[in-house]
This record gives C-alpha cells, sequence and structure tokens, in this order.
C-alpha cells in the first residue's frame, strides 16, 4: 500500500522528468535546430532587467517557432541564473556548452563578456549581451561579440548631440557612480562635448546608490549646469539630486542612460521624474507611431505594459533571425565567424520597428537613439527628438 | 575495524597521516584527482578547478582566522594583488607563469603584512574593520592606478604556457591548479606540526599566556598574515589565469564574506574544514541548479520561480549549519570516521 502510494507520488514524476529530459536531449539532436545559450542573471542586484531578459527571450522564441522558426530551423532557449556573479556566470556558460551545441550565447555583465572572449573563439559561438560597455565595442579584440544598441560612450554622444541641437553652448555636468558601469563613458563624453562645443561645468562622482549625497548636490549647484547626465545608476540616488536641485531653485535639466529609463524607474522617481530625459535605442511598448511589426507582436501577446528590457529580449532574437537567416540563406554553417561575417555584411536591419530607423553595426554596436521625456500627466515617456545615428 | 593507533614517538605523534589506512585513503584520493579530468565533462572540471582556487584561499583565511583567531576580511583584496600582480607581469615582461604567480603571491604577502599592522593593536571585530578599510584601499588602487590595473576596464591575460602547450582551457588548467592546492594544502598541514604553527594556535587560543610562553606576539601575528596574504596572492594568480580577465569588480567584499562563511562551514581551524568549506561554499548554488531541472517538467518558467529559492535554501543551509553543527562539515566528517572505526560496534 504505501509502496504504491510511493508509487504514484514519486516514480510517476520521477518517470515523467525522465521523459521530459529525454525529449529535451533528442530534440538537442535534430540538426535543424539554433541554440541559444544564456547567463541570466535572475537574482541578484541586475535581477531586474535578468528576469525581464529571461522573458522577453522566451516569448521571442516561442513567437518565431510559431512563424516557422528561422529558415526552417527551430529557435531554442536554454538560459541559467548566474546571480549576477562572474563565476557563476562562467560555471553556466560551461554547463550549458557542456550540453548543447550552443551558436549565439547571450551574456550578462561586462565582467563576463571580457573573461568568456577567448572560450567563444574557441568554441565559434557569437555572443551578445546585457552589456552595452565601450570596451565591447572593439571587433580586433571582441570579434565575437556583439551589442544590442549603442555603447554607453555612444548613448552619452546621442545625448550630446541633442543638447548641441537645443541649446549650443550649452553647460553640462556628467554625474557617475564610481563603477566600471558608471565610469565607461566619461572620457569620451568629455571631449564629444568639447568637440560640439558644450562646456563640462563638473564631473561628479558618486558610490553606486548613494544615499547621502548632500556634498554632491551643493557641486552641481556650485557648477550650475544647463543639463547634468546620470550614468552608472539605475534608480538611486537619482531622484534625490533632482528633487534636491529643484529646492535649490536650479532650472538644470536632467538626463539619463538606457538602464535607467524604462517606464517602471521613471514611475518609482515619482514626482521628480517630470521632465526627465534619456536615450533611448528602443521603443517603448506604448509607442506606435509608425509601422513596428514586432511591437505589435509583443502588444498583441500582453495587454499591459512590457518595460525595455523585455524588448532588448526580442531585439536579441531579431538580430539572431537576421544574423542566422542570412548565413544559412548564404549556405554557410552557423559558425561564430561565419555569422560576424554575415553580421559584418549586413545593412539598414529591418527591427522590425523596435528601432524606429533601420540599423546598422559601427563595430560592434548599432549607435542609435531617441531622447525620450517623462511626461508625469500622462504616465509615459514620449518623444521629443527625432532618432539620431551616431557615425 | 580499527582498535587502536599506538604513537610510540614523537614523530608518529605528529604524523600527518598515522595509519597505513589513511596513506591509501591519500592515495585513492590522489589517484582519483589523476583520472577526474578523464571521466568528467568540461563543466565539472571547470568546477574542481574553481573549488581548488577557493580551497587556496579560504586554506590562507583559515590560517589567519581559524588558527590564529586574528579576523579578516581582507582575503578577496589580497587575491586582488595577486592577480593584478601576474595580469601586469603577464602583459608587460612576458616572464613565465610560474615566475609571475610568485610574485604575485609575494606582492599580496608584502600588502599584507602592511595590512596586518593593526593586528598588532587591534583584535576581533575591530580588527575586521581594520582589514575591510584595507580592501577599500586596495579597491582604490585597483580602480585608479590606470597605467598598470587599466582602471575599471580591466585586463585581459593570456593563459599560461607550459612546453609549448596552452593551459587554456579547464581540461588542461587543470594540470596546473590541482597540484598546486594539492601541494599548498599539505605545506599548510604540515605548518602545524612546527613551533610557528603551534605558536598560531597560542596567539588564538590566549594571546597574553602566549606572550608569557616566549612568543612574539607581533612576528608570529605579522608572519600568520604574510601566510594567509600568500595564499591569497596565489590564489588570485590562478583566478586571473583561469578566467583570462579581471576588472576592479573581480574581487568585492562579498567574496571576501564568502571565504569566511567556507571556514566556518568547513570548520575553523582545520585544514579539512578549509577543504570542505570550499567545496561545499562553491558547490551547493551548482547543485540545487539540478533541483530547477528536476523541476523544469513540473512547473511554469522554473527558472524565474526556483532561481531566487535556490538563493534562499543556500542561505538558509549556512544558517543551519551555524545552529546544528557550529563545528563545521570537519566535525560531521570526524563523527563519521569514529563511527567506521568501531564499526559494527556503535560508539
Amino acid at each position: 500500500m504505501i509502496f504504491k502510494k510511493l508509487a504514484r507520488q514519486f516514480v510517476a514524476p520521477v518517470a515523467a522528468a525522465t521523459l521530459a529530459l529525454g525529449a529535451s536531449f533528442s530534440a538537442s539532436a535534430d540538426d535543424k535546430e539554433i541554440v541559444l545559450g544564456g547567463s541570466i542573471p535572475m537574482t541578484g542586484p541586475f535581477a531586474f532587467a535578468g528576469i525581464q531578459f529571461d522573458r522577453g527571450l522566451k516569448d521571442y522564441v516561442e513567437w518565431i517557432n510559431a512563424q516557422g522558426g528561422i529558415e526552417g530551423h527551430r529557435l531554442r532557449y536554454v538560459g541559467e541564473d548566474t546571480g549576477y556573479q562572474q563565476d557563476q556566470s562562467v560555471a553556466v556558460f560551461r554547463r550549458i556548452t557542456s550540453r548543447e551545441n550552443v551558436n549565439f550565447y547571450f551574456g550578462d555583465s561586462t565582467a563576463f563578456q571580457q573573461a568568456i572572449n577567448r572560450e567563444l573563439d574557441r568554441r565559434d559561438i557569437l555572443m551578445t549581451g546585457a552589456s552595452f560597455a565601450s570596451e565591447l565595442n572593439n571587433p580586433d579584440q571582441y570579434p565575437l561579440q556583439f551589442l544590442l544598441g549603442p555603447d554607453y560612450s555612444e548613448q552619452v554622444g546621442i545625448l550630446l548631440r541633442h543638447i548641441a541641437d537645443e541649446s549650443p553652448g550649452a553647460r553640462v555636468a556628467l554625474i557617475h557612480s564610481d563603477t566600471e558601469f558608471g565610469r565607461d563613458p566619461i572620457a569620451f563624453g568629455r571631449n564629444m562635448a568639447e568637440q560640439l562645443g558644450l562646456t563640462v561645468a563638473a564631473t561628479i562622482v558618486t558610490p553606486p546608490g548613494a544615499a547621502d549625497i548632500s556634498a554632491a548636490a551643493l557641486e552641481l549647484r556650485r557648477a550650475r549646469p544647463d543639463y547634468a547626465i546620470f550614468h552608472g545608476y539605475v534608480l538611486s540616488p537619482i531622484p534625490d539630486f533632482i528633487q534636491r536641485a529643484r529646492q535649490m531653485g536650479m532650472d538644470t535639466r536632467f538626463m539619463g542612460t538606457y538602464y535607467t529609463m524604462d517606464q517602471g524607474i521613471i514611475n518609482e522617481m515619482g514626482e521628480a521624474a517630470d521632465g526627465f530625459m534619456g536615450v533611448m535605442p528602443y521603443r517603448y511598448y506604448y509607442d506606435e507611431e509608425g509601422p513596428a511589426p514586432i511591437m505589435d507582436a509583443i502588444r498583441e501577446l500582453h495587454d499591459e505594459y512590457q518595460s525595455t528590457t523585455y524588448i532588448q529580449g526580442w531585439m536579441t532574437g531579431v538580430l539572431i533571425t537576421k544574423i542566422a537567416g542570412e548565413t544559412i540563406r548564404a549556405g554557410k554553417e552557423l559558425t561564430g565567424r561565419n555569422m560576424r561575417e554575415t553580421l559584418d555584411s549586413l545593412r539598414d536591419i529591418d527591427t522590425g520597428g523596435i528601432m524606429g530607423v533601420p540599423a546598422n553595426f559601427l563595430g560592434n554596436s548599432i549607435p542609435i537613439g531617441r531622447i525620450y521625456r517623462a511626461d508625469v500627466s500622462k504616465g509615459q515617456m514620449v518623444p521629443v527628438s527625432d532618432w539620431i545615428i551616431l557615425d | 575495524m580499527r582498535i587502536g593507533s599506538p604513537k610510540e614517538t614523537y614523530i608518529a605523534d605528529e604524523a600527518l597521516f598515522r595509519t597505513r589506512t589513511q596513506w591509501m585513503w591519500f592515495g585513492i584520493l590522489l589517484a582519483m584527482l589523476a583520472i577526474y579530468p578523464f571521466v568528467a565533462n568540461m563543466y565539472w572540471i571547470f568546477l574542481l578547478c574553481l573549488i581548488s582556487i577557493n580551497i587556496i584561499s579560504t586554506t590562507g583565511l583559515n590560517i589567519l582566522t581559524g588558527y590564529t583567531g586574528q579576523v579578516s576580511l581582507g582575503q578577496a583584496a589580497f587575491m586582488g594583488v595577486g592577480a593584478y600582480t601576474v595580469a601586469w607581469l603577464d602583459n608587460n615582461t612576458g616572464s613565465p607563469f610560474f615566475i609571475n604567480l610568485l610574485a604575485g603571491a609575494g606582492m599580496a604577502t608584502a600588502i599584507g603584512l602592511i595590512a596586518g599592522l593593526p593586528s598588532l593593536r587591534v583584535k576581533g571585530l575591530y580588527l575586521a574593520i581594520a582589514t575591510i578599510g584595507a580592501s577599500f584601499i586596495l579597491q582604490f588602487i585597483f580602480i585608479n592606478w590606470e597605467s598598470v590595473t587599466r582602471g575599471t576596464r580591466g585586463i585581459n591575460i593570456d593563459p599560461p604556457r607550459v612546453l609549448g602547450t596552452e593551459l587554456d582551457n579547464p581540461d588542461t588548467f587543470y594540470w596546473l591548479v590541482v597540484p598546486i592546492m594539492v601541494v599548498m594544502v599539505i605545506l599548510a598541514a604540515n605548518l602545524f606540526r612546527t613551533r610557528i604553527g603551534r605558536a598560531f594556535i597560542a596567539i588564538r587560543d590566549r594571546d597574553i599566556s602566549a606572550s608569557v610562553l616566549g612568543i612574539n606576539l607581533p612576528f608570529y601575528k605579522l608572519m600568520s598574515f604574510g601566510i594567509a596574504s600568500f595564499y591569497a596572492g596565489m590564489a588570485g594568480g590562478l583566478y586571473a589565469y583561469f578566467f583570462g580577465a579581471i576588472n576592479p569588480e573581480s574581487f568585492p567584499l562579498l567574496m571576501s564574506i564568502f571565504f569566511l562563511a567556507a571556514i566556518i562551514v568547513g570548520g575553523m581551524g582545520t585544514i579539512l574544514g578549509s577543504i570542505l568549506g570550499a567545496i561545499f561554499m562553491t558547490l551547493t548554488p551548482e547543485v540545487l541548479r539540478y533541483g530547477v531541472d528536476f523541476a523544469s517538467p513540473f512547473i511554469d518558467n522554473p527558472s524565474q520561480i526556483l532561481s531566487p529559492l535556490r538563493t534562499a535554501v543556500f542561505g538558509a543551509v549556512i544558517v543551519g549549519f551555524l545552529l546544528f553543527e557550529p563545528h563545521g562539515l570537519a566535525e560531521i566528517w570526524r563523527r563519521i570516521r569514529r563511527f567506521f572505526h568501531l564499526w559494527p560496534f556503535r560508539t
């Protein structure tokens, strides 16, 4: 009796699991399959984005397979949590690549993408990921990696280009966290500001997520910039900076880069968000301007707002589809090097409306973005510039 | 069943392995380590390489904290010193890897001796805070000494070469890191058969009494810091070669806490504790992934639901150890051994 009960409660699920595993192994043996592996930060400090990458990638894979796959090949996604730790990211890479014949890989951080670079070369895998680090935008050193938009320097460059167009000769402050992420675009930003005839009134460094920004806020007041660009933060201490600036009667316009610009983050800023601007390489979920079949597909799938990092997951899928599709059409094997050649040959990539203009790679990045502004009364980010392409 | 282990000489009393059975098990362990890369896949070889690096660093910290009683939260920063030294030498001098590793360990020792100076005046939590201060200073140097560290961009390191062969994959790197780990663990075990090791233990148990017995406290405390940093530097150098790229965020304070947790979970003041603690801390999160795999057929979106749970389970297991087995895994291991010593009779 007990045995039978055990059999029902334990043996049956084990058998089901074994069958499912068997099914997944037999699926992996299918030649007509493209595998996308992923070291995904579903826990840890970057989980807010990692969970959305995971959802976006899964939804895209389901969607493209429902459309017939990529040139008749089924796309399969295998992602695992890394906790946003470099050694775990590498462990997940090793675990997935030891089981699967991986064609593409999604990395979770600059440190991981740097560390795994040599292994990509050995295994001939093409990688993209969460990082927009300028360091990775170097095809000589990172030939098997590409970014899903403009690198951080280019993001600041797009903001500066907008400022120079809007207010020639304006004074700009660069406020960044004291991290690899925060420091990334600062030297480039200072140079570009100078070239555009802008004045860098101050460069202010704070710890990431700093709680007390009194001294930094006073430094900002002394500099009296027309614009202040935040980089290297997700939320804190941006709202505090803005509120203090307003209390001090400053009319500085505040701006942010990609990871600060999601609607959810802007909502968390509360009243301080009104008028906050920033660069965004992708359309927002509710931006229905122009034909955008991929954005329509996302809206059809979900009738509530989807974050920009979720859309980044779809952008990964769209670029993979283009690169793999062209490589297959050219009759080449889906190796990293072949796909890199394809990537270099792609022109005017149609991202299905995720980007508002045809995309072109420049090095490893796609230096395209648009300036959006938070409109608290509408509860939305509204575009305030055309799509800006850096060359 | 073993009925006794007579120690008829002082040498026998101090021996690392006291019986033929122990030597036999040690031989079997070495043989298994030698066979391992031929039977395991790349993922498991990678994990054993990572475990070996963590064992080296944990052993160093156990010498300092477990044996000498000096609490340190600077182990990751000292690893960083070793890693950056190796990276700089590799990129600028082209010197052989073993010179680089020794130089990295030597540089970490020198920095460790300086960072250990506060231990001459303070101990306990105060010393822990002082070592955190040293970590912050080293972190600042990693970020801002751009000409050496390349700042936040980090440094790439070419894999070590042995007789023209690049050790650029876990299955080749294994033959470098595992022998170094074995040698360093044996050296650490032997340390406690000497006057130096006994002086460390005396300082831990009661520093004033140790001083009365003629132990030079400043000298031995600093020596303990130096040895722990040497181990950290060696582990850091191997880490740099293993991952092929480092940046200032590769050695966060959390990593030092990881090593401290490893010696607590493994068992403070035992070499076996360092090994078991490092294995446990490295392997548990990975083993818990299999729970996610197993649940996949039954749960929709298992990775999103179970990944945070995996982290929570890992934390709960550590808390469980602190509550129910404060002497760590080494004590459990001892109990198992005692059981088999008298088996089939009950202890």
